[in-house]
């Protein structure tokens, strides 16, 4: 069973009388322990996808079935607890609460999710992203590859079933965004779900499933493991 | 890590404006906790300078008795006089216990220390119906008989003020080479600061034989004040004045003053609240991302509404803590500015400071932050995720 199953999902939005699809049509779907990336120009879809993917925000039209549960139609209260059951984000800009150390940003979701602070969990993910020595340190000591681990351990904290990520390495430097990457590799080959969004064609060569997205459809569906045509490469270089 | 943690630790990233808001908020609570402190107080002040008196009622000359009146608690000149006569007249109603004649006047002498001339309040009195007005009066050195001359009692007030002892002579003024036989005990009202004179020597030093100011009577029952005083009003030139008119009417010369304050209060109240509201807002706009990651993180509308609330009600409890520690502190201040503005003030301590009226301050700051962070903490909690993370609030 899919982790995640998109059906004709739809996103228009209307400005004025003008109607704008951010998403036409679209089918996409993820198996347990799959590590997708979505690629594509500016504009082209790639955050309403991740957004509707994560349950931020709800489809015009289409269903989405997260970890077998029909997520249309429901109440944003019913949404919080899916999200907070199965799903953890990483964010471009990393989000740190500025005021809270790095072990404390990590603790955040377990005081949403009323679940006890538990210390041995909170050093095992400090320790899983590398920063086993940096939980005491503000965000503002930090660097840039430091604070998205950190944004990255905040998202495993209550043990969801996928990470989804949107450009997680759009604020760091290549050898930065390299680390990153192989972070979320290792976390993958632990049996991890992940999906990211990015705007780089090397990083995300290094998935297994890549979809390229344009104007609001997927144009191409790469399987990495056992790579397609040289159409869809091109396509792929064309579009990013 | 808590919710009051995580909203005590957003405070502290804009310190500048959390200080300037809670500031705010002290200084309406420091007035509020001011008013409320002097509006126990100065009752409890008033009605024991009024029972101070001893009597039940007043007789003044015609004119406004309760100028009068208030003057003859005060210390001061009234310009008409009682004769004996009616002080005759008044001791022969049915139902008064007692009667007792006092020339009230001023006079001016100099302070030996500073060198200025000093107005002080000097009081003609019957020695034994005064006591027995007064029985809780005690005195050091002895008290004078009526027939006593160039003798007087001071308050502990004054002698303490002027270095007054038992066996000195006046040095100057009208009472030159009186000597203080006695000094009252302490008691706490404004009999402290006056002098204590036979009637009759009152009455020769300032040329006003068979002349008196007031009389003030007891009453054998006090059921029956109403009805005596109807028959004192019988009496020609002679006003009355029942204590609980004085109080009464003092009470609503204050009145108006206070209502005065109390609207100056709830001004500063209602700008502080906006002003709390109006940080709030601005903190809660900056930060909708934020909310949007916290959305995005598993926090429902009701934690992050509930986060705004708890920030709100810190601000509101600090500035209520600040604000009631420096009402205490600066009561002194306070009270020396109301006393400026209200019509009469009692010359004790017109602030009175009570826990119950320290607990009642922090509640209402904590009730202020509740009314204050509804707003901000119901729109913040409103954000759909999408919204939020697009900064989407306006």
């Amino acid at each position: 069973m899919s982790v995640l199953e998109a059906k004709d999902l739809t996103k228009i939005y209307r400005r004025g009388r003008e109607e704008i699809y951010a998403l036409n049509h679209v089918d996409f779907s993820v198996d347990p322990g799959e590590f997708v990336s979505i690629i594509g120009p500016s504009g082209s879809g790639k955050t309403a996808l991740l957004n509707i993917l994560g349950c931020l925000d709800t489809p015009t039209s289409g269903s989405l079935l997260l970890n077998g549960t029909e997520t249309s139609g429901k109440k944003e209260s019913d949404l919080v607890k899916l999200r907070r059951d199965n799903i953890g984000f990483v964010f471009q800009q990393f989000y740190l609460m500025p005021t809270l150390t790095a072990r404390e940003n990590i603790e955040l979701p377990l005081l949403f999710s009323k679940k006890d602070t538990n210390k041995g969990r909170i050093d095992e993910v400090l320790e899983m992203v590398g920063l086993a020595d940096r939980g005491d340190h503000l965000p503002g000591q930090l660097s840039g590859g430091e604070m998205q681990r950190v944004a990255i351990g905040r998202a495993l904290i209550n043990d969801p079933k996928i990470i989804l990520a949107d450009e997680p390495t759009g604020n760091l430097d290549s050898a930065t965004s390299k680390m990153i990457f192989e972070l979320f590799t290792k976390l993958n080959r632990k049996g991890l779900t992940l999906i990211i969004v990015t705007h780089n064609l090397d990083l995300a060569r290094q998935t297994q499933k890549m979809y390229t997205l344009r104007d609001g459809q997927i144009v191409s569906c790469e399987d990495l493991a056992c790579v397609q045509g040289r159409d869809d490469l091109n396509i792929q270089q064309e579009v990013v | 890590m808590n919710f009051l943690t995580l909203a005590a630790k957003n405070l502290l990233r804009r310190r500048g404006r959390t200080m300037l808001t809670v500031m705010g908020v002290a200084i309406a609570i420091s007035v509020l906790f001011s008013l409320l402190a002097l509006n126990s107080g100065y009752e409890k002040e008033l009605n024991k300078e009024v029972n101070s008196l001893g009597a039940h009622i007043l007789a003044v000359p015609k004119g406004c008795p309760y100028e009068a009146a208030s003057l003859v608690i005060h210390g001061g000149v009234i310009p008409k006089y009682l004769s004996e006569a009616d002080l005759h007249n008044i001791s022969k109603i049915d139902g008064i216990d007692l009667a007792t004649p006092m020339l009230m006047h001023q006079f001016i002498r100099q302070d030996a220390k500073t060198g200025k001339d000093v107005p002080h309040i000097v009081y003609g009195i019957k020695i034994d119906e005064m006591r027995a007005l007064k029985p809780w009066w005690k005195v050091q050195g002895r008290y004078f008989t009526d027939k006593e001359t160039n003798v007087m009692l001071v308050g502990r007030g004054l002698a303490d003020k002027e270095n007054l002892t038992v066996g000195m002579m006046l040095p100057a003024g009208p009472f030159k080479n009186f000597t203080i036989i006695g000094i009252l005990d302490r008691i706490g009202d404004q009999d402290d600061d006056f002098h204590f004179v036979p009637l009759a020597e009152v009455q020769r030093i300032f040329d006003k034989q068979g002349m008196i100011t007031t009389v003030a009577i007891k009453v054998k029952d006090i059921n029956r004040i109403s009805e005596i005083s109807d028959e004192l009003e019988k009496i020609p030139d002679i006003q009355v004045v029942t204590m609980t008119q004085i109080m009464g009417t003092i009470m609503n010369l204050a009145g108006s003053a206070r209502s005065l304050l109390l609207t100056v209060i709830a001004i500063a109240l209602i700008i502080s609240a906006f002003g709390i509201i109006n940080t709030l807002l601005m903190s809660v706009n900056e930060r909708t991302r934020e909310f949007g990651m916290m959305k995005a993180i598993g926090a429902s509308g009701l934690d992050i509404g509930r986060m705004v609330l708890a920030e709100t009600v810190f601000i509101t409890v600090i500035g209520g803590v600040v604000g009631t520690t420096a009402a205490i502190v600066g009561s002194t201040m306070i009270e020396g500015f109301v006393k400026g503005m209200l019509p009469y003030s009692p010359r004790g301590s017109l602030i009175s400071l009570s826990p119950e009226l320290v607990l009642f301050a922090l509640v209402f700051s904590v009730v202020l932050g509740l009314i204050c962070g509804i707003y901000p903490a119901f729109k913040s909690s409103r954000l759909t995720p999408m919204e939020a993370i697009r900064g989407g609030i306006e």
